[in-house]
């Protein structure tokens, strides 16, 4: 085994001195390896999901800025600015818009298994699902949260695909017993050589597939509380599978690692902003 | 003179045929009378039911003509089209200039501002109903409003939020004895004892935010009746509206004072959708014993409610506190004469009704137990939170104060009329989402600030990840600095800046209704026969066009979509019945007469040989026919129109929901106009004559050869 895998926390920690990746990546099998013929084990392919999560994870606090912008036929188009807080912690979570004016104030958290909505102008929570599209775009609470793929989904074996002039493996999830997940299947193109998520489809339970995504840029900051890098996708793009003519585009303007206020996810913090 | 002899004895000689040949007339004249009598009695009604229901749909929603954008994708239908989703209508931006136009078609007497679209309410379920109505009053407090009132509603709110958890506590209990597989999971069930314990309410009023956060992330999910409205709203000013409707009638509460926010729900929406399960199940039942002699013994519908009722009595328990959780056991304990103390197993057992103890039961319901219920989810003077998508994609709330409930009168039993709720012009307009030139500019300078490329969905791929460029590299390193001073500007500009606001109490200036944004409006005329509406229409297209406010007009049978084509489709049915019963009885007549024609070879002969003419002949069956059509085509009118009069002189009652719509009231009157009459004489007339020609003209060929041919 190679030593990047032997520890997972090691090896992110050293992901530099592992890069490049391509070789931890054959390790796993999705690479030049003689193993890729056969496919991956299950066991892999649920150490590649740890990996993608852990990559992203920053076992600390997260703040970013983020531009949403939503287009559908025969509309204007939708822009917010958001301002998305996480804390890794307890998985806590909250969106707050911050523009158009319109919109401000509004926002939604995450406690536990609850996702509320808050709009300051009613000055009401209400509770909502895993699959309400935040600010009526087509962007899910899972698109702007930790990525958890490990832990909510089983991961198989879907061959490996060029994609551009990437070499991606193709994995296709299948949502664990009892969540409350936005899709329970989803169908996963990763980049083999970095690992990044490059393009991912969302199916619903009947098999329709739902919305395609592209993540074309990665970044990656330092995170003083993970000790290590972490990675982001700064640029995103749904295109609704349903209503073929929308499409949404995500951009992290920008990222804050810092600790972040300890009371922060309440819904009193929340409400505070608008009183 | 001579040709009033030809007449006169054309007459005696076919009323003397007529009594010769008895049987054979009275079979004839019988399938005239009876088609006579089916024409007069057939349009009387449909004519009765399309007066009814027009006006109920005219003085309801549609008045006579609807106007719209020219420039709309979608037709309009202010009653709902078979997807039930709102037209596509392109916004009139300026109602004023709109109304201006129309009341310069002559004949137009008013003009009602509309607009029509939907919306999903959310309601949390029960303990997330009382833990809001608990965290206003905390709110309130942290406010510093300590007075009396406040606290004594916060203590009592308190007491009651806490009977809840308790009773969440007691169903654990219950389910643990069972060993019920539905049992919560560990972490929830010390969730439950730790809210229901005495520690925790001890310290509840020092951090009552806390708590509040506890209950309802940990404790209000284990219920599970929340509900989700879809509301079906049209926005108009709610006095005009009222004037020009005569159809529409408040049921409860009060109409929409002038200048306030609020919102009117549709009594059938308020009962179908927002009244509790369990009574509107008692009342499902009741109706279907009542209307359709249905019992709950063959029937499994009711069967299913019944069941329902009983197992679920959860929602019930919640909203109840201490006091009237007793009250409720006393009662109970006295009706069902049972020593069961657990108020959830004795209402289960009073809800396990059959045809015997139904009716009592349902009276003991609402006279006992439902004054301690909130029977309506949301009550007549409660705020009511609307959140649209609007027509540019923002989510957009507004509070409304519920001011009552209407219907409109003739419609009552009518989904498709029933799910329009009313709401002010304004809340519409801020919910619709019009994008003002401001909005337009901010966003605009929103998207320019950010500068994102377009990539259509086919390029996306070769776009995003044709070449490992750094700009569209999908493993892009690049290390950036810790922080971003962006949103933390974002965040600070945030606060401040938003200000909370009662808007259900703001109060708007009524003359901003006059401008603005409208979809659609009701144009009402001075006389209002099909001709004038059809000329309304021409005249309103056309000078809405001169004047350049392209409009589309069309009539309220268009406008009301799926109702209005129902009387049409009748009329089309009783036609097509109408007339096979017609070809019918005309193939019937004209085979007797030739039979009888026939039969009357050397008679017709003799008159032949006697110098009689053709022309003679011919007139003589004619006459034969036409008296036969005239004296039973007049009996058989007479009996359809003293029908029509003793039905209409009592009214039919509806007998369902579907009869209640179509009948425009529990009741149907029908009435008797001279139209129909004519009518029936003239269709009668017109078969006798038809259904005579063939024997004429077979009489007309008989020669006073044949004539002693057939003697021979």
């Amino acid at each position: 085994m190679n030593t990047c895998i032997t520890s997972r926390r090691r090896l992110v920690r050293s992901a530099f001195a592992c890069w490049p990746l391509a070789a931890w990546a054959a390790s796993l099998g999705v690479g030049p390896n003689p193993a890729v013929a056969a496919g991956l084990e299950q066991a892999q392919m649920v150490k590649m999901l740890e990996e993608i999560d852990e990559r992203q994870r920053n076992q600390g606090d997260w703040q970013s800025l983020a531009y949403i912008e939503q287009k559908e036929k025969n509309k204007v188009d939708v822009v917010y600015e958001a301002l998305v807080f996480r804390r890794s912690q307890d998985q806590k979570f909250m969106i707050v818009f911050a523009k158009p004016k319109a919109s401000q104030g509004q926002g939604y958290l995450r406690l536990d298994k609850n996702l509320w909505f808050y709009d300051p102008s009613v000055g009401k929570w209400e509770r909502r699902t895993e699959r309400e599209r935040i600010g009526g775009t087509n962007s899910r609470r899972s698109d702007f949260d930790e990525s958890r793929l490990a832990e909510e989904y089983d991961p198989e074996d879907s061959g490996q695909e060029k994609l551009g002039v990437y070499d991606a493996q193709v994995l296709t999830l299948k949502g664990k017993k009892g969540l409350d997940l936005a899709f329970p299947e989803i169908k996963l193109w990763v980049d083999k050589a970095t690992l990044n998520v490059l393009k991912r489809q969302e199916f619903a339970l009947s098999g329709r597939l739902l919305r395609t995504s592209y993540y074309p840029k990665w970044k990656k900051v330092y995170s003083e509380s993970k000790k290590a890098e972490i990675w982001y996708p700064q640029e995103i793009r749904f295109y609704d599978e349903v209503e073929k003519a929308n499409s949404t585009l995500i951009l992290m303007k920008s990222v804050d690692l810092r600790a972040l206020e300890p009371n922060l996810f309440t819904k009193a913090w929340l409400e505070s902003r608008s009183r | 003179m001579r040709g009033l002899d030809t007449l006169s004895m054309l007459s005696r000689m076919a009323l003397r045929n007529l009594r010769a040949s008895r049987w054979k007339t009275l079979i004839v004249g019988g399938i005239i009378m009876g088609g006579a009598f089916l024409v007069v009695v057939g349009t009387s009604l449909l004519d009765s039911l399309d007066r009814s229901m027009s006006q109920s749909i005219i003085g309801s929603v549609a008045g006579h003509v609807q106007v719209y954008s020219a420039k709309s994708k979608d037709e309009l239908t202010v009653m709902g089209s078979m997807d039930m989703e709102a037209a596509d209508l392109d916004a009139l931006d300026d109602f004023a200039k709109v109304r201006k136009t129309l009341m310069s078609v002559p004949n137009v007497k008013a003009v009602v501002p509309m607009g029509i679209s939907g919306a999903i309410v959310t309601s949390g379920n029960t303990i997330d109903i009382e833990l809001a109505k608990l965290r206003e009053l905390v709110r309130q407090r942290q406010d510093g409003d300590l007075s009396a009132k406040t606290t004594q509603a916060y203590e009592a709110q308190k007491g009651h939020v806490r009977q809840i958890v308790q009773v969440l506590e007691r169903d654990i209990a219950n389910i643990k004895q069972l060993q019920d597989d539905s049992a919560l999971p560990p972490e929830d069930e010390a969730a439950v004892h730790k809210a229901a314990s005495a520690p925790f309410w001890a310290a509840f009023d020092e951090t009552p935010l806390e708590s509040l956060e506890f209950m309802e992330n940990r404790l209000a999910t284990l219920a599970a009746d929340a509900d989700m409205l879809f509301l079906r709203y049209m926005g108009t000013d709610p006095r005009v509206f009222s004037e020009a409707f005569d159809r529409m009638r408040i049921v409860d509460g009060q109409t929409i004072p002038p200048g306030k926010r609020g919102f009117l729900f549709s009594k059938y929406t308020y009962e179908e959708q927002v009244k509790l399960k369990t009574a509107l199940r008692l009342d499902k039942i009741k109706k279907a014993i009542e209307n359709r002699g249905a019992t709950i013994a063959t029937d499994p519908e009711l069967a299913r409610f019944v069941r329902e009722n009983s197992s679920q009595v959860k929602e019930l328990l919640l909203q109840l506190d201490q006091l009237e959780t007793d009250v409720f056991r006393r009662k109970l304990q006295g009706l069902l004469e049972s020593p069961e103390t657990d108020v959830g197993k004795l209402l289960a057992t009073f809800f396990d009704t059959n045809d015997e103890t139904f009716p009592k039961r349902y009276a003991f319901f609402y006279e006992e137990l439902a004054p301690s219920l909130d029977l309506y989810r949301v009550r007549i003077g409660d705020t009511l939170t609307i959140k649209a998508f609007t027509r540019s994609g923002y989510v957009q709330s507004v509070n409304l104060r519920v001011y009552g409930t209407f219907e409109f009168q003739g419609l009552e039993g009518s989904p498709q009329a029933g799910e329009l709720n009313l709401m002010d012009m304004v809340s519409f307009r801020e919910l619709y989402g019009f994008l003002t030139a401001d909005r337009q500019k901010e966003l605009d300078e929103l998207k320019a600030s950010v500068g994102a490329r377009d990539v259509s969905r086919e390029d996306a791929e070769d776009v995003l990840f044709g070449a490992p460029a750094e700009e569209a590299s999908g493993g892009t390193v690049e290390a950036s600095a810790t922080g971003a001073v962006e949103a933390q500007a974002a965040l600070a500009g945030l606060a401040g800046r938003l200000q909370r606001e009662n808007m259900a109490d703001r109060v708007y200036d009524p003359k901003n209704l006059e401008g603005g944004v409208v979809l659609n409006a009701a144009v009402i005329l001075e006389n209002a026969k099909e001709k004038d509406i059809e000329r309304a229409i021409a005249d309103i297209e056309r000078v809405s066009q001169a004047q350049g406010v392209p409009l589309k007009a069309i009539s309220w049978q268009k406008a009301s979509g799926i109702i209005g084509q129902f009387v049409t489709l009748m009329r089309l049915v009783l036609y097509v019945a109408v007339l096979i019963i017609f070809v019918i009885a005309l193939v019937i007549i004209n085979n007797a007469m030739v039979m009888a024609t026939l039969e009357r070879v050397q008679e017709i002969g003799t008159l032949r040989a006697v110098g009689a003419q053709k022309r003679f002949i011919l007139g003589m069956l004619l006459v034969e026919g036409l008296i036969t059509g005239a004296v039973f085509g007049t009996l058989g009118v007479l009996l359809g129109a003293g029908l029509v009069a003793a039905v209409g002189w009592k009214g039919i009652p509806a007998f369902n929901d579907i009869a209640t719509f179509f009948f425009s009231g529990p009741r149907f009157f029908p009435a008797l106009a001279t139209s129909n009459l004519v009518g029936a004489l003239a269709i009668v007339f017109l078969v006798s004559l038809l259904s005579s020609l063939y024997p004429a003209y077979l009489a007309m060929r008989v020669t006073p050869r044949q004539a002693m041919q057939a003697e021979e």
